[in-house]
């Protein structure tokens, strides 16, 4: 295929991953620009199938499924595809974890695409998000002009941060926490949301918090988004309408389960984990949900008591 | 009362150098068997690495004859891997052992190596003092690194193998009883002296592998690593060129090198363990190695990133490459296996001429 270099280039950008951490910055950004932004559709079994037939087994759950939305991007014929390095916060003291962070290295390495195609711009992070750095080099790699970037850069830092739907009332009240790309992705967490509210439950996500940032300061840890599962956690667990707290830990997810027994064993609200895996059967989940909540409605003192 | 650490195969001979320097000690780790494998699978959570689960299981073994104070070497920069958050971590699992206490040693820096151990050790560790235990320690860690691989290339080259393995023990106490620099630098001489006179065999090396990986798994897990050396020797030449004294000497100015090198493959982001690897396994390529072997932990973050670039760079060079991934149900027989077949398939590609 021909790419097209510059601004008038068609930009891939993977509804996954960072795409979901970040908010849609990324994408958002490149409109603002003026780019002509493909992203790629919300994750289903045929752009997880191409994941996890190029990826080796042993990487976690969601790169396999980013992997498949770059695939799907590239299958598209867009003329570039951003795939950004995250090299850390400004803090230097948190960090991505190593497969997030050579998810570049990980689609050239896959030859899912050449170098020429890729845009690979790197970004640091602090509370408020993406800094400003990797935009520019996002913007100068497409060709866009400095001052095309700073007003593209106004644009996305005018919008409000994202909030969750007013979440409706119900017969018990749980906190989900785990990375953005598990919570938000329907697909990847099996759409538990909706059966959550199915089983008449009010559900609150990390968008109907106080903002937490994006990689709070206090809880010591050195991966990102665990600071911001651990804080959350915390949040959920000191909140008097939370009942319940629903832990989504991604298969393989070395951050997250390094936290996973330090949390139990720290929360006093009752926590379900659910690993979240390549296996689709909803049947148990289904019946861990229903569980769960007749736990919480039956024996609300014992669960409350527990203390793990 | 003594501290105790894990063992990072014999690397904790130089923290046990370092805190006898301060005028403490440091209890001896027990070796890793089957028994200390299976209650680390126990303890830890299925994701941790399989290197964590060893480390969890023996600081249990060490905690249940009585050790209490941990003293644990491990970074907290970017190059950091998850053994960052060790400190949560291990207070909570081991919280219902009485007396249990862990102490992060090292630092980023002497400033924070030096405060870090003031404060685990009190304020009457002088600067000097702290200078002298730093020196011990890594005057310790770069002498064993130097030994463990002479000894392994001289596995291969000389025609008195347990001879080697001989000399290599006799050192390795020889450095854990060094009191100092120049206790040290003698027992280098040595060494040197030592390996200068064995016998060397008539043939050169039927095959040269490059071994990469995991720093951890390769280091600590003994019987992993005697039959990986148990290759070298039946004529095979084996280099792997990092280790634990890599991990602790690296900084911004040495890496720089190994990054600029690594340029195709690798993108900027923040790693160690994957520079060193990358960086090698080009080395090796360059170097018209027959074979490279790659052994990681199973879990190991930054080494299943590294996997599928690396099979990029075999497959660029036209190189074989062996991934042996190390979990919780490895078989050494299953291991030696595997090695055999890959010898055999690099001896069919050399007696063939194949071509990269």
């Amino acid at each position: 295929m021909v790419t097209r270099p510059g601004p008038a280039a068609r930009v891939g950008v993977a509804r996954s991953i960072l795409h979901y951490e970040f908010d849609g910055a990324i994408a958002g950004f490149l409109e603002a620009l003026g780019a002509d932004v493909v992203l790629s559709p919300p994750t289903n079994r045929d752009i997880f199938l191409a994941g996890k037939r190029l990826v080796i087994d042993e990487l976690c759950f969601p790169i396999k499924v980013f992997v498949g939305h770059v695939a799907h991007l590239a299958a598209q014929g867009v003329d570039r595809i951003v795939v950004p390095v995250v090299v850390g916060h400004e803090n230097d003291r948190v960090f991505p974890c190593h497969p997030r962070s050579r998810l570049a290295d990980i689609v050239l390495a896959l030859g899912l695409c050449d170098r020429s195609r890729l845009l690979t711009p790197a970004f640091r992070f602090d509370e408020a998000g993406l800094a400003a750095g990797g935009f520019r080099q996002l913007a100068a790699s497409l060709g866009y002009p400095a001052h095309a970037c700073a007003g593209a850069l106004a644009a996305i830092r005018g919008v409000a941060e994202p909030q969750g739907a007013a979440a409706a009332e119900g017969r018990k009240t749980l906190g989900l926490v785990g990375h953005p790309y598990v919570v938000r992705d329907a697909w990847a967490n099996s759409h538990l949301v909706a059966r959550l509210e199915r089983l008449g439950c009010r559900v609150l996500t990390e968008a109907d918090a106080e903002p937490i940032g994006y990689a709070p300061e206090g809880t010591g840890l050195h991966f990102d988004l665990a600071t911001r599962t651990l804080t959350l956690a915390r949040r959920w667990d000191r909140s008097p309408e939370v009942d319940g707290i629903v832990f989504l830990l991604p298969f393989n997810c070395g951050p997250d389960g390094d936290i996973a027994r330090h949390l139990i064993e720290t929360t006093a609200k009752p926590m379900l984990t659910l690993v979240l895996d390549e296996l689709r059967s909803s049947v148990g989940l289904v019946t861990r949900l229903e569980a769960f909540v007749d736990l919480l409605e039956r024996e609300p003192a014992v669960a409350r008591g527990r203390s793990r | 009362m003594n501290h105790f650490t894990f063992s990072w195969g014999n690397n904790y001979i130089a923290v046990r150098g370092l805190l006898r320097s301060l005028g403490h000690d440091l209890a001896t780790p027990p070796r890793i068997d089957a028994a200390i494998v299976e209650r680390g699978i126990e303890l830890a959570h299925p994701f941790l690495c399989f290197s964590g689960k060893l480390v969890l299981g023996q600081l249990a073994a060490q905690l249940e004859r009585g050790d209490q104070r941990l003293a644990f070497m491990s970074s907290l920069g970017p190059e950091a891997c998850r053994c960052a958050d060790t400190s949560e971590y291990l207070r909570t699992l081991f919280a219902g052992y009485a007396g249990f206490s862990a102490h992060r040693i090292g630092g980023a820096g002497f400033g924070s190596a030096l405060s870090n151990l003031r404060s685990h050790f009190g304020t009457t560790v002088r600067k000097r003092d702290g200078l002298r235990a730093y020196a011990v320690f890594f005057g310790k860690v770069d002498l064993l690194h130097k030994v463990d691989k002479r000894c392994t290339a001289l596995r291969c080259l000389s025609s008195a193998p347990e001879q080697v393995r001989a000399l290599e023990r006799e050192t390795i106490d020889r450095i854990d009883r060094a009191a100092g620099p120049i206790a040290l630098w003698r027992v280098s001489c040595r060494f040197d002296r030592a390996a200068a006179r064995l016998p060397l065999r008539d043939a050169a090396p039927s095959l040269r592998i490059g071994v990469v990986g995991g720093e951890h798994i390769l280091s600590e897990l003994d019987s992993i690593m005697a039959v990986v050396k148990g290759v070298a020797e039946r004529g095979i030449l084996l280099d792997w060129r990092s280790g634990f004294r890599m991990l602790a000497r690296a900084s911004d100015g040495s890496l720089a090198p190994l990054k600029e090198r690594c340029r195709p493959y690798l993108h900027g982001a923040p790693s160690t363990s994957e520079i060193f690897s990358c960086a090698h396994a080009l080395d090796f390529v360059e170097e018209g190695y027959d074979g490279i072997l790659h052994v990681y932990a199973f879990g190991c973050m930054p080494q299943t990133a590294l996997k599928p670039i690396l099979q990029r760079v075999a497959a660029d060079a036209g190189v074989p490459l062996l991934s042996l991934s190390i979990g919780d149900r490895f078989a050494e027989e299953g291991l030696e296996n595997r090695l055999e077949a890959f010898i055999d398939l690099l001896r069919a590609r050399k007696k063939k001429g194949v071509s990269r």
